[in-house]
């Protein structure tokens, strides 16, 4: 047996540096106490944004390292990006939170610099282990930061029930894996590639199903769906913003990632598999959003059926198709900061508000709000000409040129019934009486708000920088 | 497929073996102890819980924590077993990946130590 | 010259317009910008409900409930700014019109110079090929002078009627825009002009009869002149197809060298066949039926009364209700090959000038009365048209413009006199105190009865004579119709005169207060005096004597075989003094019941009650199409509104989509339990189904 030598760090080493950085910063905090926690909100988003440069200036081109399972190529490269601003967006969203209701922990911006590193070795993974390391690794974060307003039993109760039922999901995970690995006699991807190219028994398929099974909990795909509306409504709220921005984008790139580069030659199957979660996720998020009465239980419905929209593009399976997923994804991370940012701003005297009613009104009290909100709304939406209607519009197209037409109209019919939900808020905050007014936004919120705004807002105007990169990235997957 | 057996038969023998000598050993006591028994000495063991009683009774969160603790430091330990067996053939990379391992760990260690955790009061 | 003469009131409708605009604006400032119009539906909707209610009430309470609104409602409300400017504008440029219309009818008439002046190209489409020209020839003449001539009269009369109106820039642009479309019509060149221009005055119509918006019953009166000519239309627009359909063309020239081809064909129409010329002409009468209120469409007339009372002149007695004569006229070169449709026009028109003259006799409603009055000779002008005599159809309508403007504008004299009351049984004795109106009233019913030398004796008579010297099968039906007619004209035209001028006064309050009107309404009437008069006298050659082929020329068509207007010179002389003898019959009765023993008709309506209710009700027509149309119509309209758009569209359209989503919506919230359990029960139940569609037959 040989001597193990040292891989080549340089693909990992933003990996490398945030995992340094986060113990560095664990230390500070630890001995400098509770008082520094806004200089190591701070630290962390540098730090991610740091990441995120070091992931632009990689060398170019595919790199592999750790013996084949870890890969940065140009689709890594964009979900990481995606990823690391979405967790820095997190973290910043979450100081003026925090600090209202007087539960500062300077623990939580490290745990979510520990949950991105999970996130970047999951967009990375190229093989099973890869895969499930980096799952859990962000996964075992997600968990205790649902849980992390401790004296809140909503809090508690998400944090638990996100635990048990992602044990679950990891289990089906882990499951499958084995499956895949009995049938195949491989871990990694362009193995199990290989060894599906020549035959298929049912056996792998079973593994298939487990596999996507944990997939699809991942990103709230219906029906694994079930624990989102309770822990989006129970967990705090930048915690909410954090789950369905960062975790979201990871979830998709190991989804894609998984189903193209693993199972290219049984596509059809898993084409099936994910065009009937899909079908299922837009329906549902569709359909249950309009009973909802608390905003962050709508956000989640809302998650779950724009992640039914994503997957359309995956199902169609093409290279169009994931092009348009990542422009999705993209989009969808504007648009639900942005929204999460007045989430966050909807704070009267006597504590924070969820509920929609208590945005009516808001035009008058509150205009330049009120005129980002019903933007970003309208983006969820998808009326042109704002960002929203692009993402569906690339994910629709991709769709009818597979020829997945019926995916495509239901998807469209989809959103003309979540534009009823969306819309309806627009008409209470426009229409309605006026409530009382809200808590001045701070500094923080305002960045992000008006950032997320004008992404959305603009995006029609000057779209090639993504657009760019999504075929950049895409193409490197195949 | 015999042969397949043939493999797992050294593992049938060990099982066999496991079980001869703890059933010998969960018989003898029956029939070689001397027995004279005390409240006390029924009571449960140790941590004040009664061994038959409502497994869903509170009792202190504590213990958690150490139990954790505990698992986290077996798990390390347990790691450590196989990477010491096959030292002399690791290497330098070998022995500093290990370091760099517990390295994290003592990072934990010091965090949780600051944080009071090791402290039961 | 003839641009001007069309496009001069045009111009004033558009400049009165803009006026009568920016003062709503002024008024209503921060407003929607026309809330004139938002009244116009809002009222318009109550005015729907109002029109049944209102054709099941007797003629009196009709008349009587809101005579006391004609005008005086607005009086809190400050008049429009540029009243002045929008009165002064329209006048002006209708005299000058009015002048130049004069000048072309002695060119066109007398110096014979027809032409047509193409103006620009409108529809081209295929075969279809519409131009706008306007037509001028000496049909086009005559009917210019009474359009312009009347029109310019009127607009000067509104200014002193007028007065105490707020909305005077709005009514004034009214009227311009009605002259502009019935000049459009007599000017047109082909059927879509025609068919502009009687759509054009058919919406001034509308408008200027629901000019008091305000007033429930003048909405509905709008509403049914508009639906009732919308019967009509719907003949006359089938007419229109049905020629361009065997002609390939709708310009008059063209359709008019077809005329005797046509004849010999026939077409299908609703699954049997018929002579198309036969069919086309009948189907074009019933645009001119409805427009002129003939028998059957006539119900329209008497209602739109509720119009300011210079509207009921121009458009209602002198003008837009002579627009179905100058169709027949006009296509005389069509209706002169179909003999059956001829006799149609006669049977239709004697009918009409009996019936409306029946009903004349015992309405109480000065304008009403006048209304049937008009409707009658309306009649009489069909009857001429329909035993080929056209002229003289055509100069019953140019005498008749006159003295029945004249007849309107009198009553509107004697109506602001006694204060907006309308019912001839509450005046009486108005003769010493509004003595100028009371002889101009006498000229008019002198013209109308057909006293000798008037305007009227002259028209009236030679259509009577037509009538007996008619070859048509209908004209002896038609020549006995029209003579009882004329006992009966004279009979109610005398009537109004005896109990509004003579007698004791029974409005005492009223009486005291008459006063004469300014002479701002009186030069019109006195002009129109001398009209009524002259007239006949004057033009009496070019219409029914030797003048007739030199005048018309080829805008008139007389077949080979007619020699009406010949034979009408030649026959027997008791027929041609038996209509003078009819108005000496009318008259001695009125005078005998009126002014000698007035008990007398209220005991002759006692001993006959059943004929008189029956002639008050007019006939019942209006409770016959309440029953037979409009009480269908609702009935059919609420059934497609409950069963057909409430429960069917909206039951299964928008409102059960989202009924079905929130339905939806809620069971899928109901499998949100918030049991750890139950979620990871979906999971499975997930991972399981999966499983088993790859079983059973979803792999490939």
């Amino acid at each position: 047996m040989n001597p193990a030598t040292l891989p080549p760090l340089v693909p990992a080493l933003p990996e490398l540096m945030l995992a340094l950085g986060a113990m560095a910063l664990l230390m500070f905090g630890v001995f400098r106490g509770p008082r520094f926690v806004h200089v190591i909100s701070g630290l962390a988003i540098a730090l991610l944004l740091l990441a995120a440069v070091m992931v632009v200036y990689l060398p170019g081109g595919t790199l592999t390292t750790f013996g084949g399972s870890f890969v940065v190529d140009d689709f890594a490269r964009f979900m990481k990006v995606l990823a690391l601003v979405g967790s820095a967006a997190a973290i910043a969203l979450s100081t003026d939170y925090f600090d209202s209701l007087r539960e500062q922990r300077f623990e939580y911006p490290i745990l979510i610099v520990l949950s991105t590193i999970g996130m970047m070795m999951l967009i990375s993974a190229a093989d099973l282990i890869a895969l499930y390391l980096g799952l859990e690794t962000m996964s075992l974060v997600l968990y205790v930061l649902a849980a992390i307003h401790r004296t809140s039993v909503r809090s508690s109760e998400a944090g638990l029930k996100y635990f048990v039922l992602g044990a679950l999901s990891s289990g089906m995970l882990l499951y499958g894996a084995s499956l895949v690995y009995g049938f195949t006699g491989t871990v990694s991807f362009s193995g199990i590639a290989r060894a599906t190219a020549e035959q298929t028994s049912m056996g792998l398929l079973f593994g298939l199903v487990f596999l996507f099974a944990g997939f699809c909990f991942k990103v709230s795909a219906v029906p694994f769906h079930m624990w989102t509306p309770d822990v989006y409504e129970g967990a705090p709220t930048p915690v909410t913003a954090f789950f369905a921005s960062a975790p979201k984008v990871a979830g998709i790139a190991m989804f894609i990632r998984g189903a193209i580069d693993a199972f290219p030659d049984i596509a059809p199957q898993w084409q099936q598999i994910v065009g009937f979660v899909a079908i299922a996720s837009m329906l549902l998020g569709s359909f249950a959003a309009i009973g909802q009465r608390n905003f962050k239980r709508l956000m989640a419905y809302s998650s779950i059926g724009h992640m039914g929209f994503a997957l359309i593009g995956l199902a169609a399976g093409t290279e169009e198709g994931v092009r348009g997923v990542l422009i999705y994804t993209a989009i969808y991370v504007a648009m639900t900061l942005g929204t999460f940012a007045v989430i966050l701003s909807m704070r009267r005297k006597v504590g924070y508000v969820e509920d929609i009613g208590d945005l009516s009104g808001l035009a008058r009290t509150h205009p330049a709000l009120a005129f980002f909100l019903a933007v970003l709304l309208f983006s969820l939406a998808g009326i042109p000409p704002l960002a929203g209607f692009f993402a569906k519009f690339y994910v629709f197209l991709a769709a009818i040129k597979a020829g997945l037409y019926a995916l495509a109209v239901i998807g469209v019919l989809a959103s003309v019934v979540a534009a009823y939900y969306y819309l309806a808020i627009v008409k209470i905050m426009y229409f309605d009486e006026a409530g009382e007014g809200f808590e001045p936004m701070s500094a923080e919120l305002k960045v992000v708000l008006g950032l997320a705004g004008l992404i959305n807002l603009l995006f029609f105007v000057y779209p090639s920088p993504l657009l760019e990169t999504a075929t950049s990235a895409a193409r490197s997957l195949f | 497929m015999s042969e397949l057996l043939a493999d797992y038969f050294p593992l049938v023998v060990f099982i066999g073996v496991a079980l001869a000598i703890s059933l010998a050993l969960m018989i003898a006591p029956f029939i070689v102890a001397y027995k004279n028994p005390d409240p006390e000495k029924l009571s449960a063991y140790e941590c004040g819980f009664n061994a038959f009683d409502d497994a869903r009774m509170k009792f202190d969160v504590r213990f958690y924590l150490v139990a954790i603790l505990f698992i986290i430091f077996d798990l390390e330990v347990a790691f450590l077993f196989p990477w010491a067996i096959t030292f002399g053939e690791l290497g330098f990379f070998g022995f500093w990946s290990m370091m760099v391992f517990l390295a994290v760990l003592t990072i934990g260690f010091i965090y949780e130590w600051k944080k009071g955790a090791l402290e039961w009061d | 010259m003839y641009q001007a003469i069309v496009l001069l009131p045009l111009l004033g409708a558009i400049l009165a317009g803009i006026i009568a605009i920016a003062g709503a604006r002024a008024r209503h400032p921060g407003g929607s910008p026309a809330p004139g119009a938002e009244n116009h539906a809002d009222n318009a909707h109550a005015g729907g409900h109002g029109a049944g209610a209102s054709a099941l009430h007797a003629d009196i309470a009709h008349a009587s409930s809101h005579h006391a609104a004609d005008g005086h409602g607005h009086a809190a409300e400050p008049p429009a700014q540029g009243s002045r400017a929008a009165e002064l504008i329209t006048s002006t440029l209708l005299v000058i019109s009015a002048i130049l219309s004069w000048i072309a009818f002695v060119r066109i008439g007398f110096q014979q110079e027809d032409m047509r002046v193409a103006l620009f190209p409108w529809i081209v489409s295929g075969e279809l090929q519409v131009d706008w020209a306007l037509r001028i020839d000496s049909l086009t003449a005559v009917m210019l002078v009474v359009v312009t001539t009347v029109s310019a009269l009127v607009h000067i009369y509104s200014i002193g009627y007028m007065a105490e109106d707020p909305h005077r820039p709005r009514f004034f642009a009214y009227l311009s825009l009605f002259t502009f479309a019935m000049l459009a019509l007599v000017t047109s060149d082909n059927l879509a002009q025609l068919f502009f221009g009687w759509e054009g005055v058919g919406l001034a119509s509308y408008l200027l009869i629901g000019f008091w918006y305000q007033r429930p019953s003048a909405n509905a009166a709008a509403i049914k002149a508009f639906i009732v000519n919308r019967v009509g239309d719907f003949g006359f627009a089938l007419g229109i197809f049905a020629l361009f359909a065997l002609t390939s063309s709708i310009n008059f020239d063209a359709v008019f060298a077809e005329g005797p081809v046509l004849a010999n064909k026939t077409m299908h129409f609703l699954s049997w066949e018929a002579s198309a010329l036969t069919l086309v002409c009948i189907l074009l009468f019933m645009g001119a039926m409805g427009k002129s209120a003939q028998f059957l469409l006539h119900t329209w007339l008497p209602d739109a009364m509720e119009g300011p009372t210079p509207v009921s002149a121009l458009i209602h007695a002198a003008t837009m209700v002579t627009a179905g004569v100058f169709m027949v006229a006009r296509l005389s070169p069509l209706f002169e090959y179909s003999p059956t449709a001829l006799a149609v026009v006669t049977f239709f028109g004697a009918t009409t000038a009996f019936f409306a003259a029946t009903v004349g006799l015992v309405q109480n409603d000065i304008k009403r009365i006048i209304a049937y009055s008009t409707c009658s000779q309306l009649g009489y002008m069909f009857v001429a048209m329909g035993v080929g005599a056209y002229s003289v159809g055509m100069f019953h309508l140019f005498t008749h413009a006159f003295f029945k403007a004249l007849l309107f504008l009198g009553s509107g004299s004697v109506i602001l006199a006694m204060h907006h009351e309308q019912d001839i049984r509450l005046m009486g004795g108005l003769k010493d105190k509004i003595p100028v109106t009371y002889w101009m009233m006498v000229i008019g019913t002198l013209a109308l009865t057909g006293f000798p030398l008037t305007a009227g004796y002259f028209s009236k008579d030679a259509i009577i004579e037509a009538a007996y010297a008619g070859k048509n099968p209908m004209a002896v039906y038609g020549f006995g119709l029209t003579l009882i007619a004329a006992a009966l004209t004279s009979f109610y035209s005398w009537r109004l005169v005896f109990k509004t001028f003579h007698g004791a006064p029974h409005d005492r309050h009223h009486y005291e207060h008459a006063k004469e009107s300014p002479a701002v309404m009186l030069v019109p009437l006195a002009l129109l005096a001398v009209g009524s008069l002259a007239a006949g006298l004057m033009f009496r050659d070019i219409f029914t004597g030797h003048g007739v082929a030199e005048f018309f020329r080829d805008s008139l068509k007389f077949a080979e075989g007619n020699h009406v207007l010949e034979d009408m010179h030649h026959v027997p002389t008791f027929v041609a003094l038996l209509p003078t003898v009819m108005m000496l019959i009318g008259f001695a009765v009125a005078y005998d019941f009126y002014l000698r023993r007035p008990e007398a008709p209220v005991r002759l309506a006692e001993q006959h009650a059943l004929l008189y209710r029956f002639l008050l009700n007019k006939w019942y027509f209006d409770e016959l199409y309440e029953v037979l149309f409009v009480r269908p119509a609702l009935r059919l309209g609420r059934l497609l509104w409950k069963g057909g758009d409430g429960y069917v569209i909206d039951g299964f359209g928008p409102d059960g989509v989202s009924a079905r989503v929130i339905d939806v919506t809620r069971g899928v919230v109901r499998l949100q339990t918030g049991y750890l359990y139950h979620y990871a029960f979906a999971m499975l139940i997930g991972v399981a189904a999966l499983i088993t569609w790859f079983m059973f037959g979803g792999a490939h």
